[in-house]
């Protein structure tokens, strides 16, 4: 019934779509599964009106389908849940069960008696039918939101039900319910596009399965023809694991760098924390899933958030960071994984950004020595290959790849001793990641110490000399470079997740 | 595909830079043709004597706008500018006129006092909404009952005048016909432009109104640069109270009321963003001087108080409305 042909779309430098197709039959539950980053987000933004395509076709029903706004998706059938919440805290469940049509009385005056009725009704169709709908939505936890989120889509009369992750809250015996729920509307003939980095849920739930790389369907097929292995690997690509494959030389006698001793982040359950030790020349990584508290380490060494307890050693000497200021003066920098949000400031110049984090480096009793800013850009510009026009354009002119290496370039004029990058390639294009990659083993030849958060497992692969597994901030065991495989790490990082709901 | 990426960056920059260069000629070009339309249509507008009355009239506004144009521009508001240039003004009235003071040290201690009482609002406004992150807007709402009703308490709502002739005379003295007190408006410009533009401190004031945690992760101090920019908004109200002392040699807990709208109005017309991170004193002097030709003008039309009341509000909306589409075009 829908039928997406060569679909592409591009923001600003950065590809995300570079031709999908994909197909979606009445009464199906349709997996769509691919890496962070590779485009399924932006996917169902254009399949429910949020943001318009560039090229390729989508027909539903037998006509092209140009959804104009949400609403105009709606009206068209599709219904989405998406991954993050967008319920209104402050009103009652049933007043944002039935937002999009409150029924009211003459003179527009809400009919809440048929508000609270509807609304019951919608829970009691998804299973739900313990809990007050004239509760606050804020009082209720995560999973029982995401429920009220899907009994709220589920109002319309829907035909196509996009649900973005939507087990990534729920514990064990709601996530049973909702696949219940998705049973009885598979019934019903509605079409279900379900999203998750869950392939266990995959493989239980869905008819078939859909992969996407780097914003193109890399295969579609039937779960029975599949198996979890030829998921992972069309996943995750043999390319670029192959081109960066010749093994660094590591000199396991230098020195530690920074050592961890049951560091642990505020957000962290557990006491114990983290412990783990960076030595100069090594490229360590660290994974895990989404929400093992990798970002959470690195924002605590850095002392982006205060750690709460545990001990730090640099060189040998015990720290503790009061704020980044002080890290960055012991030779640390923090490259960040939202570098929108934290790393860049888009409106500034090229040349501002690289001297943000040392701008007593070009100026002096604090006047800025703009000549010695462009120098400074301009020499680190050449290091890092950065392709620009003037170093005074804002930061905004120049495509993910390059905003990234900007971001790089910030650090390196401090001349630090350890960085910490939290996915060094995010929405950077293939080309630009491999040079990225040259770039950091560069780095780590020199002496550097480097500590790399990523989801991406080949890149871990590719770039490090040792790998860290994390499950719910806690180091769940350690991959040397003999070895690494994508097996392995990932049954590391589902260690604790088998354990699901039950904690 | 670099070849692509090279050429689309370097086209980008030009026409960035274009539009950077334009923004703030935007402003100065309507500047002018208001300038012109009323000096054709009026008969006094261009005369000497008009022009220093413009100036005189320009001066308290432009100074206040100057620190308001650092609070905006970390993405912040201060409300408070008017009540403090009150609590302010009769601080330095009762100082001014202790008795057995020489004059010089009585202007000496009156102006340092003015000050004082500025940088104390300045800072409790900076301090209360970093430390506990309450929105500016509220912290300086609150700061404007307090200044205003410790103003009154402190002279029992009367006013303060006979200051030293020599004060009250400076205040009216010109140069070439540019009035004295609006040349010292024009060097704290200079100063202002000096510190936004060519100051590590300038820089990490734009840092933190364009993007706070990044600017916080590149190792700055946020929460000082934060309660700076209010005290030095305080400093600047407190200079305007003795300018405006000086003008109209009088020092009243009930002047100054609404003052901080004409400030964030000429800031705001100058192009800052009230989002913060965007904008420039340069601006903010010709913001403030089309609010003064403006006014000045429509008077010499003949238009009523109230007619002119509602031209500028509509020239504030119109200028924000611009400023909507100047953002899309360094977007685009």
């Amino acid at each position: 019934m829908l039928e997406l042909a060569d679909v592409r779309k591009r923001f600003g430098g950065v590809v995300a779509l570079n031709g999908v197709s994909f197909s979606l039959r009445a009464g199906e539950v349709h997996a769509l599964v691919g890496e962070n980053g590779a485009g399924k987000s932006t996917l169902i933004k254009i399949l429910c009106g949020i943001v318009k395509r560039d090229g390729g076709n989508i027909v539903l029903d037998g006509e092209s389908y140009e959804p104009h706004s949400p609403a105009d998706a709606k009206a068209h059938g599709i219904q989405v849940v998406h991954q993050e919440f967008n319920l209104l805290p402050y009103l009652s469940v049933a007043e944002n069960i039935c937002f999009e049509d409150i029924p009211r009385k003459r003179f527009g005056v809400v009919d809440y008696k048929a508000v609270y009725e509807k609304a019951r009704q919608a829970l009691t169709r998804i299973g739900l039918d313990d809990i007050d709908v004239r509760r606050p939505v804020e009082t209720l936890g995560v999973a029982h939101r995401q429920l009220v989120e899907i009994a709220r889509a589920l109002m319309g009369e829907s035909r196509i039900l996009i649900l973005d992750e939507p087990t990534a809250t729920l514990t064990a015996r709601e996530t049973e319910r909702l696949f219940a729920i998705i049973d009885g509307l598979r019934a019903k003939g509605v079409a279900i596009v379900f999203v998750s980095h869950h392939l266990n849920e995959v493989f239980a739930n869905c008819d078939r399965v859909t992969v996407l790389r780097n914003g193109e369907s890399v295969m579609t097929a039937d779960i029975a023809d599949t198996t979890q292995e030829k998921l992972v690997a069309s996943m995750v690509g043999r390319q670029l694991a192959a081109q960066m494959a010749e093994i660094r030389k590591l000199d396991a006698s230098s020195r530690i760098a920074l050592a961890l001793k049951n560091f642990r982040h505020p957000a962290s359950p557990h006491a114990d924390g983290v412990s783990l030790d960076l030595r100069y020349g090594e490229i360590l990584g660290i994974a895990g899933l989404v929400g093992a508290g990798r970002t959470e380490l690195l924002r605590s060494i850095f002392a982006a958030d205060l750690p709460l307890s545990g001990t730090l050693e640099r060189d040998g000497q015990p720290r503790s960071y009061t704020s980044p200021k002080a890290a960055i003066r012991d030779g640390i920098g923090f490259l960040t994984e939202d570098r929108k949000e934290e790393g860049l400031i888009l409106a500034m110049s090229i040349a501002a950004n690289v001297s943000l984090a040392n701008l007593r480096k070009i100026s002096r009793a604090g006047l800025l020595d703009a000549g010695a800013e462009t120098q400074l850009t301009e020499k680190l510009g050449k290091e890092i290959k950065l392709k620009y026009g003037k170093t005074a354009d804002p930061a905004s002119t120049l495509s993910g790849g390059n905003q990234q290496k900007v971001v790089l370039a910030k650090w390196l004029a401090n001349d630090p001793k350890i960085l910490l990058l939290d996915e060094p390639t995010r929405g950077v294009d293939v080309g630009a990641k491999a040079e990225i990659y040259a770039l950091l083993r560069g780095l780590a030849d020199k002496g550097l110490a480097l500590l790399v958060v990523s989801s991406e497992l080949p890149e871990l692969i590719t770039l490090c000399d040792r790998i860290l597994v994390m499950s719910k901030h806690r180091i769940a065991g350690e991959v040397a470079r003999e070895d690494f495989s994508e097996e392995r790490i990932l049954s590391l990082a589902y260690k604790d997740e088998n354990n699901h709901g039950r904690h | 595909m670099d070849a692509t990426e090279f050429n689309s960056a370097s086209t980008g920059s030009l026409g960035t830079t274009a539009k950077t260069v334009l923004r703030e000629a935007g402003i100065g070009i309507a500047l002018i043709v208001l300038i012109i339309v009323f000096s054709l249509s009026t008969q006094h507008f261009l005369t000497s004597s008009n022009v220093t009355n413009i100036l005189t009239q320009v001066t308290i506004n432009l100074v206040l706008s100057i620190g308001m144009t650092f609070v905006i521009l970390i993405g912040g508001i201060d409300l408070s500018v008017g009540s403090v240039l009150a609590f302010a003004a009769v601080v330095a009235g009762t100082v001014m006129t202790l008795p057995g003071l020489d004059p010089s040290v009585a202007v000496m201690l009156a102006t340092a006092s003015a000050v004082a009482a500025g940088i104390l609002f300045g800072l409790l406004n900076g301090l209360v909404s970093a430390w506990w992150g309450i929105p500016s807007f509220i912290v300086t709402l609150g700061t404007l009952n307090v200044a205003r009703g410790a103003a009154l308490q402190v002279t029992g709502a009367s006013t303060i005048y006979s200051f030293p002739a020599a004060f009250n005379a400076f205040g009216s003295q010109t140069i070439y016909g540019v009035p004295v007190l609006f040349l010292i408006a024009l060097l704290l410009v200079a100063v202002g432009w000096f510190v936004l533009t060519r100051t590590v401190f300038g820089r990490v004031l734009y840092g933190i109104g364009n993007n706070e945690e990044a600017t916080r992760l590149a190792g700055h101090n946020v929460f000082f640069y934060k309660v700076a920019a209010f005290t030095i908004c305080g400093a600047a109200v407190g200079i305007g109270a003795i300018i405006y002392m000086a003008r109209l040699n009088i020092a009243s807990p009930i002047i100054g009321i609404g003052f901080e709208l004409n400030a964030i109005a000429a800031v705001i017309i100058g192009g800052t963003s009230l989002n913060g991170g965007r904008g420039s004193i340069i601006g903010t002097l010709l913001g403030a001087c089309i609010i003064g030709v403006l006014a000045n003008g429509l008077i010499l039309l003949g238009l009523s108080d109230f007619m002119r009341q509602m031209i500028t509000g509509f020239v504030i909306i119109l200028a924000v409305i611009l400023d909507k589409y100047r953002e899309r075009l360094t977007k685009a």
